[in-house]
């Protein structure tokens, strides 16, 4: 008999969970889903810059607009269920941002009427959402944080005139990874520059691979890769211990501890899709014409604290020239 | 609707891989962990022959002889070179892990605009109009019960028998002359290959490949047996077969009604584990009865 109570006593506790997760707001407005992949300061920001983009064109969250968040928890699972769900509740668009989650929220709305705008998506190309020409496959566009491949070379080799050799850890099974390290073994001879990589296939992987990268090149540089960011900390201190600086590739990458870095700033990404995102709520265009875009001029970062911990000096103009720097080192 | 059909579709794909775990974990007593990696294996499979340009009805039978080639691996591992049941498990998911990047050739591959066993002429032609929303969960379904039946039907042949028997009580296989090794063999090639069916089935309901599909599907076949085995222990009519893909929809469902409840997504597993828990507690207070309705579940 205890048991039965003790079972029926959860069983209460989880439908008044359920209940208490029912009472959203009303219908009238309009209603955007977005399906976030997972939980990542990147793409906090592109989400949080999505939000600003469409308030700025007058859809402000909680006065005309009512904001469905879901996190897939890195588990594709949960992100094909996510946009189904949107889907039943037909929202008035969906908002995917990072690329398993554009893939399945298109896969979900094929056959509806259901925009989907996306956001840090490397190569909507391979990932089958846009034709070579940029335009899309159907109802479905957005903003690709493709990574600025040549800038960032440009400013290794003006930070280290003499450098030779540049260490790329990556992520075999990451293909945004696996695309920009072919940009970068294509682009590094115009500027002198010989690519070392390392693959890894987790993030235990990671520090071993850093401190067996840091005796054999001069400097290291960072993709967008989650795995090998999400363990920046080993890589930074395998590389200071040889001496040699580590390149970044967003800003949060360069307030953890990286010298500098050529980046996207991934809240202007997600303005720029917010705003795209307001065109296709009003009706000026529809995303099945909108060919995706991308950030014209990445921005530069700089962490002073950083370049002092190894000894590097810094270009005097950088002091100028970048759009914000840190003089000490946030590890959150 | 989409939501209801969602559950329906996902849950019946994974009930096909629960039917797998349900051979090796149930009847064989063996904690099969190569779930993880054949799962994604079947989908790397399916992507790569469809990209090649294969016809999309050649990738069941397919990714089900490739799982088979899967479990026998295990097999051999565990049985002729002696490794515990688990880490020969662990040792073949983590092998395959590279496996599936060669095949599939990289971490992520969209089908979108190829044909799948959902999206083809055929198919297309069979469910004109506004019948086009239910094409995949009956095809679906149909698969479903097919792998069933078929599994129902094995289940009865003197292999079957002899499948059943090893995880019961193997000194009776052996002193009927039968090498024990080979039946548990037979039956991880089986289960894998029914897995590897599954990750075929949804790659193409998704029209992509991911690398980590495969993460966590041993612990949702695992609940969804359990969960269908113990909730429909007395409902004498349905066969086990039938509970554990029932307990896999069942499963899903309740996934889905915490999304569509507006429950924060990062309290879902919690949540799932409760509902785990408290259908546990709950069968378990039946099952005091007689040792008879304890068999049951076996038989």
């Amino acid at each position: 008999m205890k048991k039965k109570s003790l079972a029926a006593i959860m069983a209460m506790v989880l439908c008044t969970a359920i209940l208490a997760g029912c009472g959203d707001g009303g219908k009238d407005g309009i209603t955007v889903g977005i399906s976030q992949f997972a939980v990542h300061g990147s793409l906090d920001n592109c989400r949080e810059g999505f939000l600003a983009g469409l308030a700025e064109e007058g859809f402000v969250e909680g006065e005309n607009l009512t904001v469905e968040y879901v996190n897939a928890q890195a588990d594709t699972g949960t992100s094909a269920m996510t946009a189904d769900n949107f889907v039943s509740k037909k929202v008035d668009m969906i908002c995917a941002i990072a690329t398993p989650t554009a893939m399945t929220a298109y896969n979900s709305t094929m056959n509806t009427e259901i925009p989907v705008i996306y956001t840090a998506v490397s190569d909507p190309v391979e990932a089958g959402l846009a034709n070579a020409d940029g335009t899309p496959v159907g109802n479905i566009t957005g903003t690709s944080d493709a990574l600025a491949v040549e800038a960032q070379l440009q400013m290794i080799r003006e930070i280290l005139p003499d450098a030779k050799k540049i260490g790329i850890i990556y992520t075999t099974s990451e293909a945004n990874s696996i695309s920009t390290v072919a940009s970068y073994e294509e682009a590094s001879p115009k500027y002198g520059f010989e690519i070392v990589t390392t693959g890894v296939t987790a993030m235990s992987e990671v520090p071993l691979a850093a401190a067996d990268m840091a005796t054999k090149v001069d400097c290291i540089t960072n993709l967008t890769d989650n795995t090998v960011v999400s363990a920046l900390q080993s890589v930074l201190e395998e590389a200071n211990k040889a001496n040699i600086p580590v390149f970044g590739s967003e800003v949060e990458q360069v307030r953890a501890g990286c010298v500098a870095s050529m980046g996207l700033e991934y809240y202007e990404l997600g303005r720029q899709t917010g705003k795209m995102a307001a065109m296709v709520l009003r009706g000026d265009a529809k995303a099945s014409e909108m060919k995706f875009e991308v950030i014209s001029e990445p921005s530069l970062y700089v962490n002073y604290a950083a370049a002092e911990k190894i000894g590097l000096e810094l270009p005097a103009h950088y002091a100028e020239d970048a759009y914000q720097s840190f003089d000490e080192i946030l590890v959150h | 609707m989409a939501l209801l059909l969602s559950v329906l579709e996902q849950g019946m794909i994974y009930g096909i891989l629960a039917l797998g775990v349900y051979i090796t974990y149930k009847i064989l007593d063996f904690p099969d962990l190569t779930v993880d990696g054949s799962f994604p294996f079947g989908a790397a499979l399916t992507v790569r022959l469809i990209t090649m340009g294969m016809p999309p009805i050649v990738t069941l039978p397919a990714a089900f002889l490739g799982g088979a080639l899967v479990g026998v691996c295990t097999g051999v591992i565990h049985v002729k070179m002696k490794v515990r049941d688990l880490l020969s498990g662990i040792i073949m998911m983590t092998g395959l892990y590279t496996v599936n990047l060669w095949v599939a050739g990289t971490g992520y591959v969209a089908i979108f605009n190829r044909e799948t066993i959902f999206d083809n002429d055929a198919v297309n032609a069979f469910f004109p109009g506004a019948a086009g929303r239910l094409k995949t969960a009956v095809i679906i379904l149909l698969i479903t019960l097919g792998v069933k039946y078929l599994l129902d039907w094995y289940m009865g042949t003197k292999s079957g028998f002899l499948l059943r028997a090893v995880g019961d009580n193997d000194t009776i296989v052996t002193s009927l002359g039968v090498d024990k090794g080979l039946v548990k063999i037979v039956g991880l090639s089986i289960a894998n290959g029914l897995v590897s069916l599954s990750g075929c089935i949804y790659a193409q309901q998704q029209r992509s490949f991911e690398i980590s599909i495969g993460t966590g599907a041993v612990v949702i076949g695992l609940a969804s047996v359990i969960m269908g085995t113990s909730l429909f222990k007395r409902v004498t009519l349905l066969r086990v077969t039938s509970s554990v893909v029932l307990g896999s929809v069942l499963y899903k469902g309740c996934v889905a009604l915490a999304m569509f409840a507006g429950i924060d997504a990062n309290a879902i597993k919690l949540i799932t584990s409760v509902l785990f828990l408290v259908i546990l507690v709950v069968s378990m207070d039946r099952r005091k009865g007689s040792l008879s309705q304890r068999r049951q579940h076996i038989t």
